[in-house]
């Protein structure tokens, strides 16, 4: 009889507990941060932001897009003050209701973004999310051992190439590569564009030495392959681990993404949401920010802030001039993604 | 007296289901509940979610039966086949050295089975990319010995995959094959040799069936896990199309939790199905070896 007065005790004083977080939480000085691996810099970022507001930051982390959704749902729109993650799942957590509008009084300096870079699908007024860092798949080849000039998808189906290509082990973004190259949409749905684009993936096959999703620079590095396609962040650490290699702005089209950052529907934190948004916005900080990640900034007045070695390089600032070109791999549906994922799947096998 | 014998047997009862029912809990609620949920995604509609109202199909299973999805499952189990035959040629003679070295060189040989675990899987292949790379250290001796002139591109090769999958692998073939070993009685063997057996013929008949048990145990404990295994291939470029990619890419990409599941279901009863024939076989229960 004891121990069950006891338990019942506990229980009831854990129960307490909880109701008393529920009441306080909105006034804690507390904001979770759910986004990948080493995507806000701690001491550049965070610690500056814990210091100057007295917020203690949490950071958990997702591995992919589709993981946080799955969270994100299960919460409820709750749990979380700050998302970060990329523009084609945005859209679909806006259009299910799991986002909220932040506050432009808190965030005043929205205006700081390059208006290339916002009015965007995934918030068509601006008023959810705030663009973080942009990114677009990008050739580099090493012109010491590749004897052609390569400066359209197009080139890479050259016979000289045989063996030396390294692409990303993605069907969307390969084949949306290849779409590109035939004058299509990346998004395309068309059965017969989709088959004559599996033909031309499959004539790319003796030129293919790898697939590998990300890394891809290590390759071209070490010499194992002489052309890659690959992202944003790969392509200039490849640059800096080899100055002479040469980055392709492809003729045809551009691949494009944007990761931004939102606030849940039921955020527990959401004022000090508001006021991280706002912190990212600072010049100073979206500077570093877009260093730390290797993307290029969507932040305009960031630009005073950059550092030289940042604002020389071609891979980061060649967007600003090509960003009419540049296509969303957009979420299909999944018989559509499906089509895609058939094709992907085909091919890989007759490798 | 016979009450109290009574009493005391359905006291000891009493005390062993308390002791058995964390691990029965724990093996229902991590292992049974999530695998029903599977089973139970896998056998609804694509799209649904396993609940109540779901309509029940078995479509999901039926689109499995194509020829680049069987082809799919082929290339994983021809992966753990390879796999299999290299860890075993390469693992039994190194057991069976290990089993007969002396104390010092046994633990010596031991703890270079065993170090390796210490350190994630992961880094170690990374490890193997960076020796097998263009200008990596196998190429430039290699060029340096005036072997070849230009550099072997190892990485992306099925060579490569393969690799790295044995080099994973192969433990779990030298520990049941070295207890195996370990086990033996030599004297049958020395026996043998008395007989006039030539060491060859020593080996096959007598050495080679005491030691059997070991093999099966190792090549199924190598062989299962080889078939879901996809990251490796991941990492050393292989580009190869494997079950678990497969599986992952319905998930995750087409976001298709049905098919996916179907798919995951199919590899589960695989696996399970090597098992049970590997026991009726009359191979012993692996939780010991």
């Amino acid at each position: 009889m004891r121990k069950i007065c006891v338990l019942l005790l506990t229980l009831a004083m854990l129960c307490t507990c909880a109701l008393a977080e529920t009441v306080n939480a909105r006034d804690e000085a507390v904001l979770n941060i759910f986004t990948w691996e080493g995507y806000i810099d701690y001491e550049t970022v965070i610690k500056p932001f814990e210091e100057e507001t007295g917020i203690k930051v949490n950071y958990a982390t997702f591995a992919s897009n589709e993981e946080m959704y799955e969270k994100l749902a299960a919460a409820k729109g709750g749990d979380y003050d700050i998302i970060l993650a990329s523009d084609y799942m945005l859209n679909r957590v806006r259009e299910d209701g799991l986002m909220q509008k932040f506050d432009p009084e808190i965030v005043d300096n929205y205006g700081n973004l390059n208006p290339d870079f916002t009015h965007q699908f995934f918030d068509p007024d601006n008023e959810y999310v705030v663009p973080y860092v942009s990114g677009i798949p990008l050739i580099v080849y090493d012109p010491s051992v590749v004897g052609i000039e390569i400066k359209s998808f197009n080139d890479l189906w050259d016979a000289s190439l045989t063996d030396s290509l390294g692409l990303i082990d993605d069907a969307r973004v390969t084949i949306g590569m290849v779409l590109l190259s035939m004058g299509q949409s990346m998004n395309t749905t068309d059965d017969a564009i989709l088959a004559e684009a599996a033909e031309k993936l499959d004539a790319l096959k003796p030129n293919i030495h790898v697939l590998e999703y990300e890394n891809l620079h290590n390759y071209l590095v070490s010499g194992d392959v002489a052309v890659a396609y690959t992202f944003t962040p790969f392509v200039a650490l490849a640059l800096d681990a080899n100055p002479d290699l040469q980055v392709v702005w492809p003729e045809e089209g551009l691949g494009f993404g944007i990761d931004g950052c939102f606030i849940p529907s039921a955020a527990p934190h959401a004022k000090n949401a508001n006021r991280f948004l706002e912190f990212l916005l600072r010049p100073e900080i979206a500077a570093i920010c877009a260093e730390w990640q290797y993307y290029c900034s969507p932040n305009a007045a960031a630009q005073d802030c950059l550092e030289d070695w940042y604002k020389e390089n071609p891979v980061f600032n060649g967007i600003y001039d090509r960003i009419g070109d540049a296509e969303y791999v957009m979420n299909l549906s999944t018989e559509d993604e499906q089509k895609f994922q058939d094709i992907w799947t085909k091919f890989k096998l007759s490798l | 007296m016979a009450h109290n014998g009574d009493a005391l047997r359905r006291r000891e009862k009493r005390r062993s289901i308390l002791f058995t029912l964390p691990m029965a809990l724990f093996a229902a609620l991590l292992v049974a509940l999530p695998l029903i949920y599977v089973l139970g995604t896998s056998l609804v509609e694509s799209g649904q979610d396993f609940s109540l109202g779901a309509t029940f199909t078995l479509e999901n299973y039926r689109r499995i039966l194509r020829a680049d999805y069987l082809l799919v499952f082929l290339n994983s189990l021809q992966l753990a086949f390879f796999t299999t035959v290299i860890s075993l040629l390469i693992g039994y003679p190194f057991a069976y050295c290990m089993a007969r070295a002396g104390r010092k060189w046994r633990f010596i040989l031991m703890m270079l089975v065993i170090i390796p675990f210490w350190t994630s899987a992961l880094v170690r292949i990374y490890g193997w990319k960076i020796l097998l790379q263009g200008n990596g250290l196998i190429n430039t001796v290699l060029k340096r010995l005036g072997l070849i002139e230009t550099s072997i591109k190892f990485l992306g090769s099925y060579g490569s995959v393969l690799l790295a999958m044995v080099y994973c692998m192969i433990s779990f073939m030298i520990l049941p094959c070295h207890s195996a070993v370990d086990k033996m009685d030599f004297t049958l063997v020395e026996a043998a040799r008395d007989l006039g057996a030539p060491p060859w013929r020593a080996f096959l008949t007598v050495t080679l069936p005491l030691t059997t048990p070991g093999i099966l145990a190792g090549c199924v404990l190598v062989f299962v896990p080889c078939v879901g295994i996809f990251y490796l291939s991941d990492i050393m470029g292989g580009g190869l199309m494997l079950i678990g990619n497969l599986i992952r890419d319905q998930l995750l990409k087409v976001r298709d939790w049905n098919f996916g599941s179907a798919l995951s279901m199919v590899l589960v009863l695989l696996t399970a199905g090597i098992y049970a024939v590997y026991r009726k076989c009359g191979g012993k229960d692996l939780g010991v070896f």
